[in-house]
């Protein structure tokens, strides 16, 4: 009696996998995403997440990219360099995965790059890389994040249009804000303007930078800056912002494209009135040209998205859209079976794809997808972000 | 660059870090009188104060005093749960046992607070107008004085409790004296558990205090708890007045020290300090009840 239920019940199972409507469909196309889901950046690599899982079920819903749909697999590295290394090899040792997405920081990329570059499969990274990586011409890796190189050179726009001749930089001691301090002073001075930087730094753990403003406000006095760069990201932004003022010091702030976050203006709270930075577009982007060719882009997306989860959209979310729309982009031309390697190239000729952020393309020299264009001058009035123009530099 | 130009303004500064420093410090030495322990959790408790106010306020909308108010209380209740639920079933454990179970206790509730109210920094608004005022070349914010105000009162009423209330002195002789505790008919475990609701109470008020002038975020409590503990060890562990002049004396030394060396070591410079404290003296600027001094 026994065996034969479970024969019975064998049989059924057996038949339910036969007719289930997985095998019936062709296999799915695997996306490996290796993201920071518990620790500090929580909150906002669950915005990244809960994107991608949306334009994900959009495409899948209109049956996929060549009648094949897209599935993601998450993993979480929890802020740590060592699980985030682990669950890129485990990406890699799938062999159904054809391309990585993540880390989300800065510090965890060098570690996923190296991996993918020996295992040869493509990693996107949502975060400028920082020079030394750079160097390394990494033909697998590619940055969907403005790079640090445009980021200074649109404050340098900046900086002339507002008529700065002398600009002080404060920045973090970590390889990104290093760079970005280099690089404006490299093209600012390029363009005449005199870029001091300090040699007072911050850690992104600083919760009080009044001792390093202190011993910054003479030479903010004796030098007569016209302005002073925030170089950072993160909480240290907001947290320069307020020591700053609360120092009595009134010279205008520059901030980097890091502070285009509703939280970073909540933390500062008065402090951050009149602070000027080079933004992405989702940041502004109700407020951009009428022909601006993202901004259909965006405002359909913010749509689906404050329908689907209640809240506005900002640049994070922008990403997730980006990426995956850039991955249904590359797999669309891919020719003949598609590979890891096939994938690859196929990405590495975009050329032209309209995302939230801008315009990408991508080339075997240029694994930065986004340029200059796609910055637009944001400040900061009456809590809100709020788009600045001057006529020439756009 | 002229140095001693940047002194005065460094020392306003480090005042206020030493009033923070002080407060957290004496949470420490409070659960110490009464027990003995180190409670790791203490950092804890500074950033559950300002957390719990930025979630009264502005999730549920509470006036800032209401909120601050029932923040402190909810913080006390969470010192007595940590008692009952940690430390009370262990009370027949050695003391390191104490430490590892408080040190978990503060991985807890840290990420508790991730989990409840999310892992991106929060800021409360400052307690009064904003402009900072000038006295000759030095600015204060106004926030820095209702930090050294907290100070104060919250050290007063400590000196009040432990020197004017029975209930004070019963705490302070469960942890001298245990057996004379015993035999004079005290609760050992009733006076732990208060010191612990006390000591709460003095960190979430530390933490609102603070939170408008820094911000809060779910892992902020650690980095604060260490600096609080290096306080209470430095001016003589077991010591109120210990913690609040070592608390002063840490704030300004590492603000200071910014005029002298890169700021980059501005967090070492506590922990050098602390080294130094332990190789030549031990029990601290003013001494320590807990560490014979003919040892030393």
């Amino acid at each position: 009696m026994k065996r034969k239920i479970f024969l019975m019940s064998f049989s059924i199972l057996f038949l339910m996998t036969w007719i289930s409507p997985v095998h019936a469909a062709k296999s799915p196309y695997k996306i490996g995403v290796n993201l920071e889901l518990t620790g500090p950046w929580a909150e906002i690599t669950k915005t990244l997440k809960n994107a991608m899982v949306m334009e994900v079920e959009k495409i899948n819903a209109k049956g996929g990219i060549n009648g094949r749909p897209l599935e993601l697999l998450f993993e979480d590295n929890g802020f740590d360099v060592g699980r985030a290394a682990a669950n890129m090899t485990k990406f890699t040792r799938d062999k159904d995965i054809l391309l990585v997405v993540g880390p989300f920081e800065d510090n965890l990329q060098a570690t996923t790059r190296a991996i993918a570059e020996r295992e040869k499969i493509a990693n996107i990274i949502i975060c400028p890389s920082n020079p030394m990586v750079r160097d390394l011409k990494q033909q697998w890796a590619f940055n969907i994040a403005q790079s640090d190189i445009i980021v200074s050179q649109k404050l340098v726009d900046l900086s002339i249009a507002r008529k700065y001749k002398k600009v002080l930089v404060f920045h973090g001691a970590w390889p990104l804000a290093q760079s970005l301090a280099e690089n404006f002073k490299r093209f600012g001075e390029a363009k005449g303007i005199k870029v001091i930087i300090s040699p007072e730094t911050h850690k992104p753990t600083d919760i009080d930078m009044t001792p390093q403003l202190t011993k910054m406000k003479p030479v903010i006095q004796k030098e007569k800056v016209d302005a002073f760069y925030a170089c950072t990201g993160g909480p240290p932004g907001p947290i320069i912002t307020k020591n700053l003022r609360a120092l009595g010091i009134k010279t205008p702030v520059l901030g980097t494209h890091a502070f285009g976050f509703g939280f970073i203006i909540a933390l500062g709270g008065e402090a951050m009135e009149g602070v000027e930075f080079p933004a992405a577009k989702p940041v502004v982007f109700d407020q951009l040209d009428e022909n601006d060719p993202v901004k259909p882009v965006n405002i359909d997306f913010d749509k689906r998205w404050t329908q689907r989860y209640g809240t506005p959209s900002d640049q994070i979310a922008g990403y997730g859209y980006d990426i995956i729309g850039l991955i249904e982009d590359a797999l669309k031309r891919v020719k003949g079976k598609v590979t890891r390697s096939g994938l690859r190239d196929a990405f590495e000729n975009t050329k032209g794809f309209k995302g939230t952020h801008g315009i990408y393309q991508f080339s075997p020299t240029e694994h930065d997808g986004l340029s200059k264009k796609d910055l637009v001058f944001v400040r900061i009035e009456g809590g809100k972000f709020k788009r600045i123009q001057f006529p020439g530099t756009e | 660059m002229d140095i001693w130009a940047t002194i005065p303004q460094l020392l306003t500064s480090g005042i206020t870090f030493g009033a923070i420093y002080a407060l957290v410090g004496l949470g420490f030495v409070t659960i110490a009188r009464a027990s003995q322990i180190i409670n790791f959790a203490q950092g804890e408790f500074v950033m559950l104060g300002g957390m719990i106010t930025f979630f009264l306020l502005n999730k549920i909308h509470l006036p800032y005093p209401l909120a601050a108010l029932l923040a402190i209380l909810i913080v006390v209740l969470i010192g007595f749960l940590l008692h009952l639920l940690v430390i009370y079933p262990l009370r027949k454990a050695s003391l390191p046992i104490l430490l590892m179970a408080t040190l978990g206790a503060s991985l807890f509730l840290s990420s508790a607070s991730a989990l409840f109210f999310g892992t991106l920094p929060k800021a409360l608004p400052p307690f009064s107008a904003r402009a900072p005022f000038e006295i000759g070349n030095i600015s204060i914010s106004p926030q820095s004085l209702w930090v050294l105000v907290a100070a104060f009162l919250t050290l007063f009423s400590l000196y009040l409790l432990s020197h004017r209330l029975l209930l004070g002195k019963a705490m302070e002789a469960s942890s001298t004296d245990p057996l004379g505790a015993d035999l004079t008919g005290i609760s050992r475990n009733l006076m732990i558990f208060l010191a612990f609701g006390v000591s709460a109470g003095i960190g979430s008020v530390a933490g609102i205090f603070i939170t408008p002038i820094f911000y809060v975020s779910y892992y902020s409590g650690t980095l604060i708890g260490l600096k609080g503990f290096i306080a209470a060890v430095l001016g003589g562990w077991g010591k109120h007045s210990g913690a609040i002049l070592g608390g002063f004396a840490l704030g300004v030394v590492e603000s200071l020290s910014v005029a002298f060396i890169p700021s980059g070591y501005k967090d070492g410079v506590a922990f050098a300090i602390l080294l130094l404290i332990l190789y030549f003296r031990p029990k601290g600027i003013l001494g320590s009840p807990f560490i014979d001094s003919r040892r030393w």
